[in-house]
């Protein structure tokens, strides 16, 4: 038995209006690739990365939902036992952004974790060398935004240049691994997690100093 | 009770021996059914030559070379080149005479179509099937300009309204969607094409408020225009310069296009409703069907958790187009024009023959994750005319089998 390390398993959600860049991020996280010939996604797109996580493996199955939401009631058999989501909008479409806080109400209305908390959620603003931004250039009002509407954070990503979508996915792995030590707390109410509280202040600072 | 079942013999290859066993005389009148569908596949195996045909079914695909993505798009076989085979000039002979009369009989005409259309008649063949051409030859002209005159009417009267508060939704997602319709093939890259499509879906979306504009509906545009494209050239369509088009070709192109994927659209109209609701029930009576024909398949499916939903909305949705090269989807709609509820039923069928021919590579996949990576990735970039066929002998075995006795087959 060489191989004693844990595995983990989550499943992220990558949800947001049409055409804002939800499977350029996906294939730029997964496969390292960025093209300008992904067709629409129909349905849902499936995508694995396995990471290396201290000692452990993380493997995050991330579901891709296309953009169009027609089919009423499909989200929710897509949302199922997901452990973390990103909420993606263009900054060059401001309508995109005023979609995410429908998007956020669809999310956090079909699916909660067992302790009754929403799943851990970070906003990504994409497209952001088309330098088009009408919004992110003022980073204090996107904090309050997050913390108003309850993202874990925010980033500004770039799936054609490869800006911050590493950073965004191993922040939400972070909150994703925190959220569950939380759970794991509260069914065993003398689990000690001494990291927790820290970790998460640490993350937070991480994306409030990100400009 | 009937057994039936064949031999085939490779010394003897043009010989096929079927066995049929019946063990009572009630079984009789059941037999001329059984005749039908064994006529009907063979006469579909002879389209594909029965070595081949026999050959895809024992082993997993033998060496073949390599066709690229989109080239010889239309077809490989019937393509009009000095290289068409006998076969493939007695077919479309048989073609012209079907076509040449003052009335067409659209029953002749689908009989053949069944197995596959050859590319000279397919524009023709496509539009009389649909129903946008009458039967009656003296008044297709006249229908043609009617209907062109009539959609070239919905564009002056609705087009400029695309920026209206109401209707900027609808066409701010065409207009993001169509760059993205068929991305690696340079005809639809070419801005005039663009303007086509955005154009035919605008106006079908407005006109069909209940569904409005869905997703992998611009899909369903592409094969029409490539196939009314061909009506007017020789060359291979996918680096076509349409700007060497008269402009008045180009325009009969879009406007046959916009009727007959209305048409089409109009036998699936419930796929594109609010809630899907065609989809929700064509995706579950397939799950239905394929529990009834392979059970393991289907067993293995529900081990891992895979819903049909998570894979086979899109079958529905598009059509099968994002499974198949275009090639293969316009082979495919050969027999849906031809087949009654083509679009509507049969392609559930066709669906369920789909997934059961990948029940190997199914069955070797351990988890979901696996599994749902190989279904979004279905191997079929090299498929032509034979594996279509193919798997439409198997859709219409299947659909024989289990349409008229759902719980008969059950186990």
């Amino acid at each position: 038995m060489q191989n004693n390390r844990k595995e983990h398993l989550y499943k992220i959600l990558v949800i947001g209006d049409l055409g804002v860049g939800k499977t350029s991020i996906i294939k730029r996280y997964v496969h390292q690739t960025y093209s300008t010939n992904y067709r629409a996604t129909i349905g849902v797109d499936f995508a694995l990365k396995v990471l290396n996580w201290d000692s452990e493996t993380v493997r995050l199955q991330l579901w891709d939902i296309a953009g169009q939401e027609r089919f009423g009631n499909m989200t929710r058999v897509y949302y199922r036992e997901a452990m973390g989501a990103f909420i993606v909008f263009d900054v060059t479409r401001p309508t995109t952004f005023e979609a995410v806080s429908k998007w956020k109400e669809d999310l956090d209305s079909k699916l909660t974790l067992s302790n009754g908390q929403s799943i851990a959620t970070v906003l990504l603003a994409n497209k952001c060398d088309q330098k088009r931004d009408f919004l992110t250039n003022n980073s204090l009002k996107m904090d309050q935004y997050c913390k108003e509407n309850g993202f874990v954070g925010w980033f500004e990503t770039s799936a054609r240049e490869n800006i911050n979508i590493n950073e965004a996915a191993n922040f939400l792995v972070k909150h994703i691994i925190a959220s569950e030590n939380d759970i794991l707390k509260s069914v065993v109410p003398d689990t000690i997690s001494p990291q927790l509280n820290s970790d998460k202040e640490m993350t937070c600072s991480y994306w409030l100093s990100l400009d | 009770m009937i057994d039936c079942w064949w031999q085939y013999s490779f010394m003897q290859p043009n010989h096929i021996r079927v066995c049929v066993r019946m063990s009572s005389k009630g079984d009789a009148h059941q037999f001329s059914g059984l005749y039908m569908i064994i006529k009907a596949v063979f006469s579909l195996l002879s389209e594909v030559g029965v070595e081949q045909a026999v050959l895809h079914r024992q082993h997993s695909l033998p060496h073949r070379p390599v066709i690229p993505l989109v080239a010889h798009m239309v077809d490989q076989n019937t393509s009009g080149t000095p290289a068409m085979t006998e076969r493939e000039a007695s077919r479309l002979d048989k073609f012209r005479q079907v076509l040449a009369g003052p009335n067409t009989d659209l029953e002749e005409l689908r009989k053949l179509s069944w197995s596959g259309i050859s590319r000279q008649v397919r524009p023709i063949t496509w539009k009389l099937l649909s129903g946008y051409l009458p039967a009656n030859a003296e008044r297709r002209e006249s229908t043609l300009q009617r209907k062109r005159q009539e959609y070239f009417g919905f564009i002056e009267q609705y087009y400029d309204s695309r920026n209206d508060e109401h209707h900027q939704d609808t066409y701010r997602q065409i207009h993001i969607d169509i760059p993205r319709t068929n991305p690696l093939i340079p005809l639809f890259q070419q801005a005039s094409v663009q303007e086509i499509f955005e154009r035919i879906l605008f106006i079908w979306a407005i006109r069909h408020p209940a569904s409005g504009y869905v997703q992998g509906i611009n899909d369903l545009v592409t094969p029409f225009f490539v196939v009314y494209v061909f009506e007017y050239i020789e060359e291979e369509v996918e680096n076509f310069n349409v700007s060497s088009l008269q402009e008045e070709v180009l325009r009969n192109i879009e406007a046959d296009s916009f009727w007959c994927m209305s048409k089409l659209l109009d036998g699936i109209q419930d796929n594109y409703t609010f809630a899907q609701p065609g989809i929700q029930r064509k995706v579950k009576a397939l799950e239905e069907l394929v529990s009834r024909i392979d059970g393991m398949v289907h067993r293995h499916m529900q081990q891992y958790e895979v819903e049909y939903l998570q894979f086979a909305f899109r079958w529905m949705n598009n059509l099968l187009m994002r499974e198949l090269p275009l090639r293969c989807t316009i082979r495919l709609w050969d027999t849906y024009q031809a087949e009654p509820e083509g679009f509507s039923h049969f392609h559930l069928y066709v669906c369920a023959a789909f997934l059961v021919r990948w029940r190997k590579e199914i069955l070797e996949e351990k988890d979901f994750q696996g599994l749902m990576i190989m279904l979004q990735n279905l191997p079929t970039m090299h498929w032509g005319n034979e594996e279509v066929s193919v798997l439409l002998a198997e859709a219409y075995r299947l659909k024989f089998a289990f349409a008229d006795a759902p719980n008969h087959y059950k186990r």
